[in-house]
Protein backbone atom coordinates (compact mmCIF):
# COMPACT_ATOMS: atom_id res chain seq x y z
CA UNK A 1 0.00 0.00 0.00
CA UNK A 2 1.52 3.16 -0.97
CA UNK A 3 1.42 5.41 2.39
CA UNK A 4 2.74 8.64 0.77
CA UNK A 5 1.38 11.42 3.00
CA UNK A 6 0.64 15.07 1.08
CA UNK A 7 2.75 17.55 2.19
CA UNK A 8 3.94 20.93 1.07
CA UNK A 9 5.11 21.36 -2.40
CA UNK A 10 8.56 21.24 -3.88
CA UNK A 11 8.84 23.98 -6.54
CA UNK A 12 9.24 22.28 -9.78
CA UNK A 13 11.43 23.98 -12.19
CA UNK A 14 9.06 24.52 -15.53
CA UNK A 15 10.79 22.47 -18.08
CA UNK A 16 9.40 21.84 -21.74
CA UNK A 17 10.65 17.96 -21.31
CA UNK A 18 8.04 17.68 -19.08
CA UNK A 19 5.83 16.06 -20.77
CA UNK A 20 2.52 16.66 -19.09
CA UNK A 21 2.87 20.31 -19.04
CA UNK A 22 3.66 20.27 -22.78
CA UNK A 23 0.49 17.91 -23.53
CA UNK A 24 -1.68 20.95 -21.21
CA UNK A 25 0.11 23.63 -23.64
CA UNK A 26 -0.54 21.66 -26.54
CA UNK A 27 -4.26 20.78 -25.90
CA UNK A 28 -4.67 25.23 -24.71
CA UNK A 29 -3.39 26.28 -27.55
CA UNK A 30 -5.24 24.17 -29.95
CA UNK A 31 -8.54 25.23 -27.84
CA UNK A 32 -7.87 28.90 -28.27
CA UNK A 33 -7.65 27.76 -32.12
CA UNK A 34 -10.61 26.23 -32.18
CA UNK A 35 -12.40 29.56 -30.88
CA UNK A 36 -10.44 32.02 -33.01
CA UNK A 37 -10.90 30.74 -35.88
CA UNK A 38 -12.02 27.40 -36.19
CA UNK A 39 -8.70 25.77 -36.66
CA UNK A 40 -9.87 22.02 -38.11
CA UNK A 41 -6.05 20.90 -37.45
CA UNK A 42 -5.99 21.73 -33.90
CA UNK A 43 -9.61 20.22 -33.64
CA UNK A 44 -8.07 17.06 -34.91
CA UNK A 45 -5.62 17.14 -32.67
CA UNK A 46 -8.28 18.00 -29.28
CA UNK A 47 -10.23 14.92 -30.57
CA UNK A 48 -7.14 12.40 -31.17
CA UNK A 49 -6.52 13.18 -27.61
CA UNK A 50 -9.71 13.56 -25.67
CA UNK A 51 -12.38 11.39 -27.91
CA UNK A 52 -11.24 7.80 -26.12
CA UNK A 53 -11.12 9.30 -22.98
CA UNK A 54 -14.31 10.84 -23.07
CA UNK A 55 -16.28 7.63 -24.57
CA UNK A 56 -14.40 5.49 -22.32
CA UNK A 57 -16.11 8.14 -19.25
CA UNK A 58 -19.48 7.18 -20.67
CA UNK A 59 -18.75 3.41 -21.07
CA UNK A 60 -17.74 3.50 -17.21
CA UNK A 61 -20.57 5.27 -16.15
CA UNK A 62 -22.62 2.15 -17.82
CA UNK A 63 -23.32 3.39 -21.38
CA UNK A 64 -23.44 0.62 -24.54
CA UNK A 65 -20.83 1.47 -26.62
CA UNK A 66 -23.36 2.72 -29.59
CA UNK A 67 -25.03 5.26 -27.63
CA UNK A 68 -21.33 6.20 -25.93
CA UNK A 69 -19.81 7.05 -29.30
CA UNK A 70 -22.80 8.85 -30.48
CA UNK A 71 -22.79 10.89 -27.30
CA UNK A 72 -19.13 11.44 -27.31
CA UNK A 73 -19.28 12.86 -31.19
CA UNK A 74 -22.09 15.06 -29.17
CA UNK A 75 -20.23 16.25 -26.96
CA UNK A 76 -17.04 16.90 -28.99
CA UNK A 77 -19.05 18.76 -31.44
CA UNK A 78 -20.13 20.89 -27.98
CA UNK A 79 -16.37 21.83 -27.97
CA UNK A 80 -16.07 23.11 -31.33
CA UNK A 81 -19.06 25.26 -31.11
CA UNK A 82 -18.36 26.38 -27.58
CA UNK A 83 -14.57 26.82 -28.08
CA UNK A 84 -14.52 30.59 -27.71
CA UNK A 85 -16.28 30.12 -24.46
CA UNK A 86 -13.74 28.76 -23.03
CA UNK A 87 -11.63 31.18 -20.55
CA UNK A 88 -8.46 29.46 -19.69
CA UNK A 89 -8.04 32.36 -16.80
CA UNK A 90 -11.12 29.96 -15.31
CA UNK A 91 -10.16 26.65 -15.91
CA UNK A 92 -7.58 24.01 -17.40
CA UNK A 93 -8.60 22.13 -20.52
CA UNK A 94 -9.37 18.84 -18.74
CA UNK A 95 -11.75 20.52 -16.32
CA UNK A 96 -13.93 22.16 -19.10
CA UNK A 97 -14.08 19.00 -21.08
CA UNK A 98 -15.01 17.08 -18.25
CA UNK A 99 -18.05 19.45 -17.22
CA UNK A 100 -18.93 19.41 -20.88
CA UNK A 101 -19.12 15.63 -21.32
CA UNK A 102 -21.07 15.55 -17.48
CA UNK A 103 -23.38 18.03 -18.03
CA UNK A 104 -23.91 16.26 -21.77
CA UNK A 105 -24.18 13.17 -20.27
CA UNK A 106 -27.12 14.10 -18.12
CA UNK A 107 -29.22 16.27 -20.88
CA UNK A 108 -29.03 13.09 -22.72
CA UNK A 109 -30.28 10.95 -19.55
CA UNK A 110 -32.58 13.00 -18.49
CA UNK A 111 -33.77 15.23 -20.77
CA UNK A 112 -33.25 18.62 -18.66
CA UNK A 113 -29.90 20.47 -17.84
CA UNK A 114 -28.08 20.13 -14.41
CA UNK A 115 -28.86 22.81 -12.22
CA UNK A 116 -26.00 24.98 -11.86
CA UNK A 117 -25.37 28.40 -9.82
CA UNK A 118 -26.64 31.70 -12.36
CA UNK A 119 -23.83 33.90 -12.69
CA UNK A 120 -26.11 36.68 -12.89
CA UNK A 121 -28.26 35.53 -10.36
CA UNK A 122 -28.52 38.48 -8.09
CA UNK A 123 -28.17 36.89 -4.59
CA UNK A 124 -24.99 35.10 -5.76
CA UNK A 125 -22.64 35.95 -3.41
CA UNK A 126 -20.05 38.17 -4.79
CA UNK A 127 -17.45 38.75 -1.77
CA UNK A 128 -14.80 37.62 -4.50
CA UNK A 129 -14.61 40.18 -7.38
CA UNK A 130 -13.09 38.96 -10.57
CA UNK A 131 -9.35 39.91 -10.33
CA UNK A 132 -9.15 38.60 -6.56
CA UNK A 133 -6.04 36.44 -6.20
CA UNK A 134 -8.04 34.00 -4.54
CA UNK A 135 -10.00 32.54 -7.57
CA UNK A 136 -7.01 31.98 -9.56
CA UNK A 137 -6.54 28.85 -7.79
CA UNK A 138 -7.82 26.38 -10.99
CA UNK A 139 -6.89 29.22 -13.62
CA UNK A 140 -3.52 28.43 -15.31
CA UNK A 141 -1.33 25.74 -16.22
CA UNK A 142 0.17 26.05 -13.13
CA UNK A 143 -2.78 25.06 -11.10
CA UNK A 144 -3.11 22.33 -13.17
CA UNK A 145 0.29 21.17 -12.74
CA UNK A 146 -0.35 21.56 -8.60
CA UNK A 147 -3.76 19.70 -8.79
CA UNK A 148 -1.87 16.76 -10.56
CA UNK A 149 1.14 16.35 -8.17
CA UNK A 150 -1.75 17.14 -5.52
CA UNK A 151 -3.83 14.14 -7.14
CA UNK A 152 -0.27 12.13 -7.30
CA UNK A 153 0.61 11.85 -3.81
CA UNK A 154 -2.87 10.81 -2.53
CA UNK A 155 -2.62 7.09 -1.06
CA UNK A 156 -3.92 4.41 -3.47
CA UNK A 157 -7.02 3.75 -1.16
CA UNK A 158 -8.08 7.28 -2.20
CA UNK A 159 -7.40 7.29 -5.67
CA UNK A 160 -9.22 4.12 -5.69
CA UNK A 161 -12.36 5.61 -4.30
CA UNK A 162 -12.15 9.21 -6.44
CA UNK A 163 -11.59 6.74 -9.80
CA UNK A 164 -14.62 4.08 -9.02
CA UNK A 165 -17.11 7.43 -8.36
CA UNK A 166 -15.92 9.99 -11.02
CA UNK A 167 -15.34 7.18 -13.63
CA UNK A 168 -17.48 4.39 -12.70
CA UNK A 169 -20.46 6.36 -11.42
CA UNK A 170 -21.20 4.51 -8.66
CA UNK A 171 -22.70 5.48 -5.61
CA UNK A 172 -20.81 5.72 -2.46
CA UNK A 173 -22.94 2.37 -1.26
CA UNK A 174 -22.00 0.21 -4.01
CA UNK A 175 -17.86 1.13 -3.95
CA UNK A 176 -18.76 0.45 -0.09
CA UNK A 177 -20.00 -3.20 -1.11
CA UNK A 178 -17.43 -3.48 -4.26
CA UNK A 179 -14.70 -3.00 -2.13
CA UNK A 180 -15.99 -5.03 1.33
CA UNK A 181 -16.10 -1.94 3.25
CA UNK A 182 -18.07 -0.09 5.17
CA UNK A 183 -19.97 3.19 3.77
CA UNK A 184 -18.40 5.52 6.56
CA UNK A 185 -14.68 4.60 5.74
CA UNK A 186 -15.71 4.75 1.72
CA UNK A 187 -17.46 8.42 3.08
CA UNK A 188 -13.96 9.34 4.84
CA UNK A 189 -11.35 8.54 2.38
CA UNK A 190 -13.16 10.65 -0.24
CA UNK A 191 -13.00 13.68 2.90
CA UNK A 192 -9.55 12.99 3.27
CA UNK A 193 -8.91 13.10 -0.20
CA UNK A 194 -10.64 16.21 -0.99
CA UNK A 195 -8.89 17.90 2.13
CA UNK A 196 -5.72 16.87 1.02
CA UNK A 197 -5.84 18.01 -2.28
CA UNK A 198 -7.58 21.37 -1.26
CA UNK A 199 -4.29 21.80 1.38
CA UNK A 200 -1.81 21.20 -0.82
CA UNK A 201 -2.82 23.43 -3.27
CA UNK A 202 -3.47 26.20 -0.61
CA UNK A 203 -0.25 25.51 0.61
CA UNK A 204 1.17 26.46 -2.55
CA UNK A 205 -0.44 29.16 -2.64
CA UNK A 206 -3.36 28.41 -4.99
CA UNK A 207 -6.28 28.58 -2.69
CA UNK A 208 -7.58 30.74 -0.24
CA UNK A 209 -6.52 29.01 3.52
CA UNK A 210 -7.77 25.68 4.26
CA UNK A 211 -10.48 26.45 6.64
CA UNK A 212 -12.85 24.35 4.55
CA UNK A 213 -11.31 21.40 6.63
CA UNK A 214 -13.68 21.88 9.69
CA UNK A 215 -16.47 19.21 9.89
CA UNK A 216 -19.13 20.67 8.01
CA UNK A 217 -22.85 19.54 8.58
CA UNK B 1 -25.32 36.66 4.07
CA UNK B 2 -23.67 35.34 7.05
CA UNK B 3 -23.58 31.26 6.14
CA UNK B 4 -22.18 28.65 8.96
CA UNK B 5 -23.36 25.71 7.43
CA UNK B 6 -21.82 23.86 4.14
CA UNK B 7 -21.82 21.09 2.29
CA UNK B 8 -19.90 18.26 2.74
CA UNK B 9 -17.26 16.91 0.71
CA UNK B 10 -19.10 13.74 0.10
CA UNK B 11 -22.24 15.79 -1.71
CA UNK B 12 -19.50 17.86 -3.36
CA UNK B 13 -18.46 15.28 -4.90
CA UNK B 14 -21.36 13.43 -5.52
CA UNK B 15 -22.29 16.72 -7.51
CA UNK B 16 -19.29 17.29 -9.50
CA UNK B 17 -19.42 13.47 -10.57
CA UNK B 18 -23.28 14.32 -12.21
CA UNK B 19 -24.45 11.35 -9.80
CA UNK B 20 -27.30 13.52 -8.23
CA UNK B 21 -31.14 13.58 -9.23
CA UNK B 22 -32.10 17.50 -9.86
CA UNK B 23 -34.28 17.78 -6.56
CA UNK B 24 -30.76 17.67 -4.67
CA UNK B 25 -28.92 19.38 -7.53
CA UNK B 26 -31.80 22.35 -7.21
CA UNK B 27 -30.63 22.28 -3.04
CA UNK B 28 -27.11 21.87 -4.37
CA UNK B 29 -27.30 25.02 -6.21
CA UNK B 30 -29.18 27.09 -4.15
CA UNK B 31 -26.24 27.10 -1.79
CA UNK B 32 -23.48 27.17 -3.69
CA UNK B 33 -25.59 30.88 -5.03
CA UNK B 34 -24.56 32.14 -1.87
CA UNK B 35 -21.96 30.36 -0.76
CA UNK B 36 -18.20 31.65 -2.25
CA UNK B 37 -16.70 28.80 -0.19
CA UNK B 38 -18.49 25.94 -0.58
CA UNK B 39 -18.05 27.67 -5.33
CA UNK B 40 -14.42 27.42 -4.53
CA UNK B 41 -14.40 23.83 -3.03
CA UNK B 42 -16.56 23.04 -6.28
CA UNK B 43 -14.23 23.99 -8.61
CA UNK B 44 -11.84 22.14 -7.26
CA UNK B 45 -13.86 18.85 -7.02
CA UNK B 46 -14.26 19.66 -11.05
CA UNK B 47 -10.93 20.02 -12.14
CA UNK B 48 -10.06 16.74 -10.14
CA UNK B 49 -12.81 15.54 -12.55
CA UNK B 50 -10.41 16.96 -15.60
CA UNK B 51 -7.45 15.14 -13.66
CA UNK B 52 -8.55 11.86 -13.52
CA UNK B 53 -10.50 12.43 -17.21
CA UNK B 54 -6.82 13.27 -18.15
CA UNK B 55 -5.86 9.46 -16.74
CA UNK B 56 -8.49 7.50 -18.21
CA UNK B 57 -7.82 4.86 -20.04
CA UNK B 58 -8.38 5.18 -23.48
CA UNK B 59 -11.41 3.04 -25.78
CA UNK B 60 -11.19 2.96 -30.01
CA UNK B 61 -13.18 5.23 -31.00
CA UNK B 62 -15.32 4.37 -34.25
CA UNK B 63 -15.91 8.72 -35.73
CA UNK B 64 -13.19 10.52 -37.08
CA UNK B 65 -12.58 13.97 -36.30
CA UNK B 66 -13.34 14.84 -39.95
CA UNK B 67 -16.64 13.40 -39.84
CA UNK B 68 -17.89 15.06 -36.32
CA UNK B 69 -16.65 18.31 -38.44
CA UNK B 70 -18.74 17.23 -41.25
CA UNK B 71 -21.53 17.38 -38.69
CA UNK B 72 -21.18 20.44 -37.39
CA UNK B 73 -21.45 21.31 -40.78
CA UNK B 74 -24.57 20.10 -41.82
CA UNK B 75 -26.21 21.35 -38.72
CA UNK B 76 -26.65 18.15 -37.17
CA UNK B 77 -28.07 19.40 -33.68
CA UNK B 78 -27.98 22.90 -34.49
CA UNK B 79 -31.69 23.33 -35.07
CA UNK B 80 -32.24 21.64 -31.75
CA UNK B 81 -29.55 23.88 -30.11
CA UNK B 82 -31.55 27.02 -31.78
CA UNK B 83 -35.00 25.92 -30.03
CA UNK B 84 -33.06 25.51 -27.15
CA UNK B 85 -31.74 28.77 -27.03
CA UNK B 86 -35.25 30.35 -27.94
CA UNK B 87 -36.83 28.29 -24.71
CA UNK B 88 -34.12 29.53 -22.56
CA UNK B 89 -34.49 33.50 -23.71
CA UNK B 90 -38.63 32.68 -23.25
CA UNK B 91 -37.20 31.63 -19.78
CA UNK B 92 -35.28 34.31 -18.46
CA UNK B 93 -37.96 36.82 -19.79
CA UNK B 94 -40.31 35.13 -17.97
CA UNK B 95 -38.11 34.52 -14.86
CA UNK B 96 -37.12 38.33 -14.63
CA UNK B 97 -40.57 39.19 -13.70
CA UNK B 98 -41.02 36.31 -11.38
CA UNK B 99 -37.41 36.97 -9.70
CA UNK B 100 -38.74 40.56 -8.97
CA UNK B 101 -41.13 38.81 -6.11
CA UNK B 102 -38.96 36.27 -5.20
CA UNK B 103 -36.16 37.25 -3.54
CA UNK B 104 -35.58 35.27 -0.85
CA UNK B 105 -35.28 32.42 -3.31
CA UNK B 106 -31.81 31.90 -4.89
CA UNK B 107 -32.76 31.64 -9.14
CA UNK B 108 -32.25 27.46 -9.26
CA UNK B 109 -35.58 27.75 -6.52
CA UNK B 110 -37.50 30.62 -8.20
CA UNK B 111 -37.70 28.89 -11.11
CA UNK B 112 -39.70 25.75 -9.96
CA UNK B 113 -41.98 28.90 -8.07
CA UNK B 114 -45.20 30.04 -10.27
CA UNK B 115 -45.34 32.94 -7.47
CA UNK B 116 -44.05 34.72 -4.64
CA UNK B 117 -43.23 32.74 -1.42
CA UNK B 118 -45.67 34.44 0.53
CA UNK B 119 -48.45 33.49 -2.11
CA UNK B 120 -47.81 30.23 -2.73
CA UNK B 121 -50.72 27.53 -1.91
CA UNK B 122 -49.60 26.51 0.77
CA UNK B 123 -51.27 23.33 2.27
CA UNK B 124 -51.52 22.90 5.77
CA UNK B 125 -50.41 19.52 7.33
CA UNK B 126 -50.68 19.91 10.99
CA UNK B 127 -50.52 22.76 13.19
CA UNK B 128 -47.88 25.57 12.66
CA UNK B 129 -46.44 23.08 9.39
CA UNK B 130 -47.29 24.03 5.99
CA UNK B 131 -45.51 22.73 2.94
CA UNK B 132 -45.77 23.13 -0.70
CA UNK B 133 -44.48 20.18 -2.95
CA UNK B 134 -42.35 20.63 -5.79
CA UNK B 135 -42.53 17.12 -7.42
CA UNK B 136 -45.16 14.58 -7.36
CA UNK B 137 -42.66 12.12 -7.97
CA UNK B 138 -41.32 11.60 -4.87
CA UNK B 139 -44.34 10.94 -3.11
CA UNK B 140 -43.48 7.40 -1.79
CA UNK B 141 -39.86 7.22 -2.22
CA UNK B 142 -38.36 10.76 -0.65
CA UNK B 143 -39.48 14.43 -0.82
CA UNK B 144 -39.01 17.88 -2.77
CA UNK B 145 -40.55 20.41 -1.24
CA UNK B 146 -41.00 23.79 0.66
CA UNK B 147 -41.73 23.54 4.41
CA UNK B 148 -43.14 26.88 6.01
CA UNK B 149 -43.19 26.33 9.90
CA UNK B 150 -44.37 28.35 12.42
CA UNK B 151 -42.42 30.13 14.98
CA UNK B 152 -41.99 27.14 18.15
CA UNK B 153 -42.85 24.09 16.14
CA UNK B 154 -40.80 21.55 16.71
CA UNK B 155 -40.67 18.92 13.79
CA UNK B 156 -40.42 15.32 14.99
CA UNK B 157 -37.15 13.52 15.54
CA UNK B 158 -36.47 12.00 12.48
CA UNK B 159 -33.61 10.26 10.27
CA UNK B 160 -33.17 8.67 6.76
CA UNK B 161 -31.89 5.62 4.89
CA UNK B 162 -29.96 7.97 2.57
CA UNK B 163 -29.05 11.81 2.04
CA UNK B 164 -31.39 14.66 3.29
CA UNK B 165 -30.53 18.40 2.44
CA UNK B 166 -32.43 21.10 4.07
CA UNK B 167 -31.65 24.47 2.66
CA UNK B 168 -32.79 27.39 4.75
CA UNK B 169 -35.08 30.19 2.19
CA UNK B 170 -36.06 32.75 5.32
CA UNK B 171 -35.78 32.55 8.78
CA UNK B 172 -33.87 29.75 11.37
CA UNK B 173 -34.07 26.65 13.27
CA UNK B 174 -32.04 24.90 15.69
CA UNK B 175 -31.15 21.45 16.01
CA UNK B 176 -28.58 19.11 17.83
CA UNK B 177 -26.28 20.63 15.03
CA UNK B 178 -26.46 24.52 15.79
CA UNK B 179 -28.68 27.22 14.34
CA UNK B 180 -29.88 27.23 10.64
CA UNK B 181 -30.16 30.87 8.83
CA UNK B 182 -31.24 31.60 5.79
CA UNK B 183 -28.43 30.58 3.32
CA UNK B 184 -27.27 27.42 5.43
CA UNK B 185 -27.67 23.83 4.39
CA UNK B 186 -28.02 21.04 6.54
CA UNK B 187 -26.08 18.25 4.75
CA UNK B 188 -27.32 15.10 6.90
CA UNK B 189 -26.57 11.24 6.00
CA UNK B 190 -27.90 8.10 6.85
CA UNK B 191 -25.95 8.36 10.41
CA UNK B 192 -27.58 11.58 11.65
CA UNK B 193 -31.14 12.01 12.87
CA UNK B 194 -32.49 15.44 13.96
CA UNK B 195 -35.09 17.44 15.57
CA UNK B 196 -35.34 20.74 14.03
CA UNK B 197 -37.05 23.74 16.38
CA UNK B 198 -37.95 27.13 14.81
CA UNK B 199 -36.14 29.28 17.26
CA UNK B 200 -37.05 32.60 16.36
CA UNK B 201 -40.10 34.83 16.08
CA UNK B 202 -40.28 34.46 12.13
CA UNK B 203 -41.25 31.64 9.96
CA UNK B 204 -39.22 29.39 8.94
CA UNK B 205 -39.05 28.37 5.32
CA UNK B 206 -36.60 25.38 4.46
CA UNK B 207 -36.64 24.02 1.24
CA UNK B 208 -36.05 20.16 1.67
CA UNK B 209 -34.72 17.15 -0.65
CA UNK B 210 -34.73 13.60 0.80
CA UNK B 211 -34.43 10.14 -1.63
CA UNK B 212 -35.71 8.08 1.09
CA UNK B 213 -38.63 8.55 3.09
CA UNK B 214 -38.15 10.01 7.03
CA UNK B 215 -37.78 7.17 9.59
CA UNK B 216 -39.16 8.93 12.60
CA UNK B 217 -38.76 7.87 16.17
CA UNK B 218 -41.83 6.74 18.21
CA UNK B 219 -44.79 5.79 17.32
CA UNK B 220 -46.50 9.50 16.90
CA UNK B 221 -43.97 10.29 14.47
CA UNK B 222 -45.03 7.06 12.57
CA UNK B 223 -48.63 7.97 12.78
CA UNK B 224 -48.41 11.40 11.82
CA UNK B 225 -45.46 10.73 8.71
CA UNK B 226 -47.84 9.79 5.99
CA UNK B 227 -49.11 13.58 6.40
CA UNK B 228 -45.82 15.36 6.98
CA UNK B 229 -44.22 13.60 4.45
CA UNK B 230 -40.51 14.26 4.78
Amino acid sequence: MNTTVPGPPETRPESDSDPALVLRKRMSRNLAAIGEHRDEAAFADLYGYYAGRVKSFLMGKGMNEDAAEELMQEIMLTVWRRAESYDPTKAAVSTWLFTIARNRRIDYLRGNSRIEVELDDEMLDLETTEDDPQERYVSNAQSAELLEAAMARLPQEQRQVMHLSYYRGQSHGAIARWLDLPIGTVKSRIRLAMQSVRSYMSDAGALPGSESDEREV
Amino acid sequence: MNISHHLTDETLQDYACGSLDPAMETLIACHLTVCRKCREREAVADAVGGVLLVEQEEVAVSGLATEVLERARLGGVSASAGAKVADRVADRVADRERRLTCSDAPRPLARLLPRNLDDLAWRRVAPGIRQFNLSTRHRHDGAFKLLHLSPGVTLMSHGHADRELTYVVRGSYTDAYGRFNSGDIADLDESSAHRPVVDADEPCIALIATNSPARFRGIFGRIMQPFVGI
